[in-house]
């Protein structure tokens, strides 16, 4: 019981260490939903993101065709994109586009190089959205959503 | 996945459609200032599986259209669940096309690729799209992907309710208009044709008129899909029993109306749902099939549940199906028939019962776990409880003399699944 107790606080220092770290972690990768500086979406739902980027929508809430563009696979940014705004893993991701594949319904977001490949992409095209760590904000693209 | 520009050499029917049509009108539907250049990408799936059952007297498979499974013929069968797919697809700007053959034991034991997908499909705009050539049916939550077993938790989908589909496709015209109400997404199809599979030795299944109706819902964590689906069947299934039942008159031809499968309306509805926030998720379906023939017609449903923990996915599942005929006739009396004819009326009545005795009546307990194991990569194992019900052979084929009915079966299996 003593040895435990000795241990105890070591133990909480170390936890609150890794919350910390994690919080750390995250506001440092905060992830920000963005369209072209020309585009005329306003603001956009979370629920509205996920639908674009899984294939379920090809709309803007104003009626304008909407093209989303992926971050490559295994990039982090993708990965927390996704668990962030789907609860999905890159495996349940996979599942998920093998169903629309393997049915006709759909193929997966084209993919673009880093947040700078995205940033390109969107700003090129007013249908197109994407997702870019917020460092990596300019005036060609506009958030519309931010990720915690 | 291999993704180039075209090249000289494609499949000819799919080529001679989606080119044909192709420099018609090239750009309508692509996205505004994307490039619109053919493409054309190569993917696959498939299946390696090991299935054991504990019954000698049947062999349990995925579908009845198979030749044997694992139990009478052999205790480990690889051909319940072992599959490979290759799919094409094809794309210039708003036309695109799809081609996919599966290779699957059939009923005739032979694993002979059969054409799953062949269609060519114009984006409309882009809530809308039509496509004319073969689909499969979007029948139940998951008919069309059920062959694709890295999209689903399970081993397989639950044969008692995707086991006994009279059709399982279309050749014709569907179109999709894809809408929404505030948050929820909805995407309604409508489809239209017919289809004439071979099922071997020249003994077909037809199905004409086939129209239905599918709409799916998706919002957020939660889906759920409700289908309609009818068509008039043709099979000479028990034919040469149907052959002989006019020489009885008015009880053989009664007989003969209720059984043969000539010009019968079948309908399958379904209404199923799922909540998948990640770390965990259920999916519940329930559906009735009816044919008016000696196929019968039952009330299926099932219930999903699992837990996800990293690569880990441990679940559990309840299925069962019950028929919604009886599932004996007593068939053509024998009063009063002098004995050469009563012996034949008696082989023809044992004839029918044992057609009646494959509508199944079964249910099912299952525990698994899923590891997705590397990229691409599922590999899963699965108990199940197995018990047909009401004297019938429940899922089951190839039931021997010695099958002892109302007795549970054991199974245990075993699969990779990969995506490619």
């Amino acid at each position: 019981m003593r040895a435990l107790s000795l241990f105890r606080p070591s133990l909480r220092r170390l936890l609150a260490a890794c919350v910390l770290g994690i919080a750390a972690a995250d506001a440092c990768a905060e992830l920000v939903v963005v369209v072209s500086s020309r585009s005329t979406v306003a603001a956009i739902s979370a629920d509205q993101v996920a639908a674009i980027f899984l294939g379920h929508a090809s709309r803007f809430p104003d009626g304008a065709p909407a093209v989303a563009v992926d971050q490559q696979l295994g990039a982090p940014q993708r990965d927390s994109f996704y668990r962030e705004l789907t609860g999905k893993s890159p495996a349940l991701l996979k599942a998920h586009w093998s169903k629309m594949v393997f049915t006709g319904r759909g193929q997966p977001p084209r993919e673009a190089d880093g947040d700078a490949g995205v940033r390109r992409l969107v700003a090129a095209n007013p249908s197109m959205i994407g997702y870019i760590d917020r460092d990596a904000l300019d005036a060609s693209v506009r958030a519309v959503l931010a990720l915690p | 996945m291999v993704q180039q520009s075209i090249p000289g050499r494609l499949p000819v029917a799919l080529a001679t459609c989606a080119l044909a049509c192709l420099p018609l009108c090239a750009n309508a539907g692509a996205a505004p200032g994307e490039a619109a250049a053919p493409a054309w990408k190569l993917s696959g799936f498939g299946t390696l599986g090991a299935v054991y059952a504990s019954s000698r007297s049947a062999d349990f498979t995925a579908s009845v259209l198979r030749a044997d499974g694992a139990g009478h013929t052999r205790a480990w069968s690889p051909d319940v669940d072992s599959r490979l797919g290759a799919q094409l697809d094809l794309h210039r700007g708003a036309w695109s096309g799809v081609l996919q053959v599966v290779s699957e034991q059939r009923v005739d034991g032979s694993y002979r690729p059969q054409l799953e997908w062949a269609n060519v499909k114009y984006q409309l705009t882009p809530d809308i799209a039509v496509r004319a050539g073969r689909i499969a049916l979007p029948v139940f939550l998951g008919a069309e992907s059920r062959k694709v077993g890295y999209t689903i938790p399970w081993v397989r989908t639950p044969v008692e309710v995707y086991g006994s589909l009279p059709i399982s496709s279309s050749d014709g015209l569907d179109a999709t208009w894809r809408w929404h109400t505030g948050p929820v997404q909805h995407a309604t199809q409508a489809f239209a044709g017919r289809t004439d599979q071979d099922l071997h030795n020249g003994l077909r299944i037809k199905a004409d008129n086939i129209v239905g109706l599918s709409h799916s819902i998706e919002r957020g964590a939660f889906s759920a899909r409700l289908s309609a689906a009818g068509a008039r069947l043709n099979t000479a299934i028990g034919e040469e029993l149907f052959a002989i039942l006019p020489a009885f008159g008015p009880a053989g031809n009664a007989l003969a109306g209720r059984y043969a499968i000539r010009d019968k309306r079948v309908s399958m509805v379904s209404a199923g749902m799922g909540i998948d926030p990640g770390a965990w998720f259920v999916s519940a379906e329930c559906g009735r099939t009816r044919t008016d023939s000696l196929l019968g017609g039952g009330t299926s449903a099932y219930v999903g549940v699992g837990l996800r923990r990293g690569a880990f996915t441990p679940y559990l599942g309840y299925a069962q199906v019950r028929a919604d005929v009886p599932t004996r006739d007593p068939g053509l009396p024998l009063d009063g028939l002098p004995p050469p004819l009563a012996a034949v009326a008696g082989q023809v009545n044992a004839g029918i019962n044992g057609l009646l005795a494959t509508i199944p009546v079964q249910s099912t307990w299952s525990a698994g776990l899923r590891w997705d194991a590397a990229a691409n990569i599922a590999l899963k194992l699965q108990l199940e409880r197995v018990r047909p019900r009401d004297g019938t052979r429940g899922a089951l084929i190839n039931d021997q003399p010695d099958f002892r009915r109302d007795h549970a079966v054991h199974v245990a299996s075993v699969a990779l699944d990969f995506v490619f």
